[in-house]
């Protein structure tokens, strides 16, 4: 393993298992992208999320913490934290939707100005997927990889049942292959790793 | 519904049985139906745990019909752990039995000689109350087996654990879902305990030989319930959101807006939330009791589904999917990230019969006064069974936040009328902050919880951007709320009729086929406006004044992070709530 580059882990699980790793997404995970965008430019153009479904399945979204009501007028910026819900229920589902109809009730909360970004070099942001975002846009953005913190990865193995190795079918490290089990014990906690996960094909025989 | 059955507790010669016409309570169901007796036949300044309170309890008024979601059930009384009138409500299969045996409500009254414990039967041809002193000090789990052993699995049952039977002031009342298991709990203001003082253990519903209720029209009923089921299924909350994560779905979104009250209300974000997450929850639970255990209704008729199974690490299972402010309770607010242990402590919370919410903040409590360290998910185990088992510490913390925070002299203590906050913090989501302030029944996220304030149009609209209106918008959810307590319908529809009118008017449409009434929205403010001012007008002569009205001093003084806010509404606002 290279000391200086990103480490790659590859995970090869059964079919139907994937979205076992989905709550890891609500945890966040690391996204390079050039700057000098609002949040609905971000996720859009950036991170290939359909303008419709982030208008219309994507009821509650949040920049630093803050709810945010017009998406299109909140920047992004270096180290800046975005997460996506669906709609959620009652009162506080209601309160935290964006442009909702109590709005009002969580104005302490809410996202105020537009804020700046400059243009220019790649920053990094945080993307945190919630529930029904993170089943229907967790898979594509697992398939194609995600920098989470090797400490976060570790502990999300080690949390598991026994038996959640039997959803592996194999693993790699940058090409080089690894026990899935003893996956924790070989990646590195104090840095980010690309994790990419496979869905394997029907079991042979 | 055309009868209350009234069972004098304190009669001579042992409890008697009277079985009346609903008389000026005809067309009154759940919350409409226990707050009105309450009101008009409990002495408000009477000691709760005495023979002059009443426990009032009224399935909703189209439980016992076929239309969806209308099975729950209301429980009324003088609570004794806020002074003030309580309603607190429930899922399980009891509401519907009793709509179908035409029992419109229970009413416990008078007091038993001490040291009897009784069981109640209902049935189509008879209601009899016995002595059954071998239910003494069984926990709901125990006493829903014997049940089961002796009249069947197809009856229902509505019991309190040990803590009831002490009297605590955090005991909860036990319904049986449809698994025959005591899961659904009339948890809030310590229901449990005036059925402890009135010496009923358990109530066994069978409703063998009862038709469902017949609708006035039909045809109108059957058209609107599938247009009723039809909204319900395809808004993404109550078709998809809920089925698929429970209410947990909320720890996420709340925890990332930074009012996630964190350790005894002292931060407003938890670390390690996600590893309590509804997420991680339904993965666990469908990884465990495969595809679909995070996936279940609470009663027959339910079509949301929010509910699940949890199972322990072996595969059995230890509890009904724990609710959002159960894992908020015990997990978050205490500092405990282990959500085994949370559905451990949910576990002996039902069998107990204990307020989860009240459990959770009593619990955080005794953490802030060193009792054991936040975190301690043990110790928070070895607390809760301190409670059943009756200790001095035990009875204590089974009466709730308030009374934990006085014996151990604690300051930050997060309760309304003496009932501990629910999972939110009001710093963060200010306008909930109203509503627990104001509500009649102590601070209860679900007194304010019908989003359909726009749909109805109380008060006029209002702008949802503007930066004034919560105060307006708190009085409006809560008198859509009222409302709909008294239906019978669970509050989760509200998601579906505040986006959809024609749901809205499919709900409508529903109660009027039923009743024969011509209900429109401005009836259903009308009543949800009445049950409010009764409510008020009792609190207000059991000696309530608009100090209490208010949030605990810290929410106004201390800071909470992320966001650094205090909350701000003013005394002169939060007064202005029941001015309509």
């Amino acid at each position: 393993m290279d000391a200086e580059t990103t480490p790659r882990l590859t995970l090869t699980v059964t079919p139907g298992s994937l979205s076992r790793f989905l709550p890891l997404l609500g945890q966040g995970f690391t996204v390079q992208r050039p700057a000098g965008a609002s949040v609905e430019g971000f996720l859009c153009r950036a991170c290939g999320i359909a303008r419709d479904y982030l208008r219309e399945r994507v009821q509650t979204v949040f920049l630093n913490g803050k709810a945010i009501d017009d998406l299109a007028a909140a920047m992004v910026n270096d180290g800046s934290t975005i997460a996506l819900s669906a709609a959620m229920p009652g009162l506080a589902g209601a309160v935290l939707r964006k442009g909702g109809a109590y709005a009002a009730m969580r104005r302490q909360i809410s996202h105020a100005g537009p804020g700046d970004s400059r243009a220019g070099g790649p920053v990094s942001v945080t993307i945190k997927l919630f529930n029904l975002v993170a089943r229907e846009l967790g898979p594509g953005f697992l398939e194609q990889g995600v920098l989470i913190h090797g400490a976060s990865l570790q502990d999300f193995f080690r949390r598991q049942d026994r038996g959640f190795g039997k959803i592996g079918r194999a693993a790699d490290i940058d090409g080089r292959p690894v026990d899935f089990e003893k996956v924790p014990e070989i990646i590195p906690g104090n840095r980010l790793v690309l994790l990419a996960l496979r869905p394997a094909g029907p079991h042979p025989g | 519904m055309d009868k209350i059955l009234r069972i004098n507790m304190g009669a001579a010669g042992g409890p008697q049985v009277k079985s009346e016409s609903v008389g000026s309570y005809a067309g009154l169901g759940g919350r409409a139906l226990t707050s009105t007796i309450i009101a008009k036949e409990v002495p408000p300044l009477c000691h709760p745990l005495g023979e002059d309170n009443k426990l009032v309890i009224a399935p909703g008024l189209l439980s016992g019909s076929a239309a969806a979601m209308s099975g729950r059930i209301s429980v009324g009384c003088k609570s004794p752990l806020t002074g003030g009138i309580k309603e607190s409500n429930a899922g399980g299969m009891a509401s519907q039995m009793l709509g179908r045996l035409g029992v419109a409500a229970i009413v416990l009254e008078g007091k038993p000689k001490e040291g009897m414990l009784y069981k109640l039967s209902i049935s189509k041809d008879k209601v009899e109350i016995k002595p059954d002193n071998s239910l003494k000090m069984l926990g709901n789990y125990a006493v829903a087996e014997k049940m089961k052993a002796a009249h069947g699995d197809k009856v229902s049952c509505i019991s309190i654990g040990q803590a009831g039977e002490m009297k605590l002031t955090g005991a909860s009342i036990a319904f049986t879902d449809m698994e025959f298991r005591p899961t659904r709990h009339a948890g809030r203001g310590g229901v449990g305990a005036v059925m402890g003082s009135k010496g009923v253990k358990v109530i066994v519903v069978d409703d063998t030989g009862c038709p469902v209720r017949s609708p006035k029209d039909p045809g109108k009923f059957k058209e609107a319930n599938q247009n009723w089921v039809a909204g319900l299924r395809k808004h993404a909350v109550t078709g998809q959101g809920l089925p698929t994560y429970g209410t947990n779905v909320l720890t996420n979104v709340i925890n990332e807006a930074g009012a996630y009250p964190t350790k005894n209300f002292m931060w407003g974000r938890f670390d390690t939330c996600s590893k309590i997450s509804g997420e991680t929850q339904a993965e666990t639970e469908n990884a465990r009791g495969g595809e679909g255990s995070a996936t279940h209704g609470c009663h027959r008729g339910c079509v949301i589904r929010c509910s699940g199974t949890f199972y322990d690490k072996d595969g059995h299972y230890l509890t009904k999917q724990p609710e959002y402010e159960t894992v908020w309770a015990h997990g978050g607010n205490c500092g405990i990230d282990d959500i085994d242990a949370i559905a451990m402590l949910d576990r002996l919370d039902d069998d107990f019969g204990l307020d989860t919410i009240e459990m959770g903040a009593a619990i955080g409590v005794a953490m802030e006064a060193g009792l054991i360290q936040f975190g301690d998910a043990q110790g928070a185990i070895n607390l809760v069974k301190e409670v059943g088992q009756g200790t001095p510490l035990g009875r204590v913390l089974g009466s709730g936040a308030g009374l934990t925070g006085r014996v151990f002299g604690v300051e930050r203590v997060p309760v309304v009328k003496n009932q501990a906050l629910p999972a939110y913090d009001p710093r963060g989501i200010q306008g909930m902050g109203v509503t627990y302030a104001t509500s009649t029944q102590g601070a209860d996220h679900t007194a304010g919880y019908a989003v359909t304030a726009n749909v109805l149009g109380v008060g006029g609209k209002v702008n949802p951007l503007k930066a004034e209106g919560q105060i307006e918008l708190s009085r409006n959810l809560q008198i859509a709320t009222t409302a709909i307590d008294a239906t019978g319908m669970c509050l989760f529809i509200a998601f579906a009729i505040l986006d959809q009118p024609e749901t809205f008017q499919a709900l409508l449409d529903l109660i009027n086929a039923f009743t024969g009434a011509k209900m429109t929205g401005d009836d259903v403010t009308a009543l949800g406006k009445n049950i409010l001012k009764l409510e008020r007008e009792f609190n207000h002569k059991a000696g309530f004044t608009k100090e209490q009205d208010r949030l605990p001093d810290f929410f106004k003084k201390e800071k909470l992070p992320p966001h650094n806010l205090t909350f701000l509404v003013k005394d002169s606002e939060l007064d202005q709530v029941y001015n309509w």
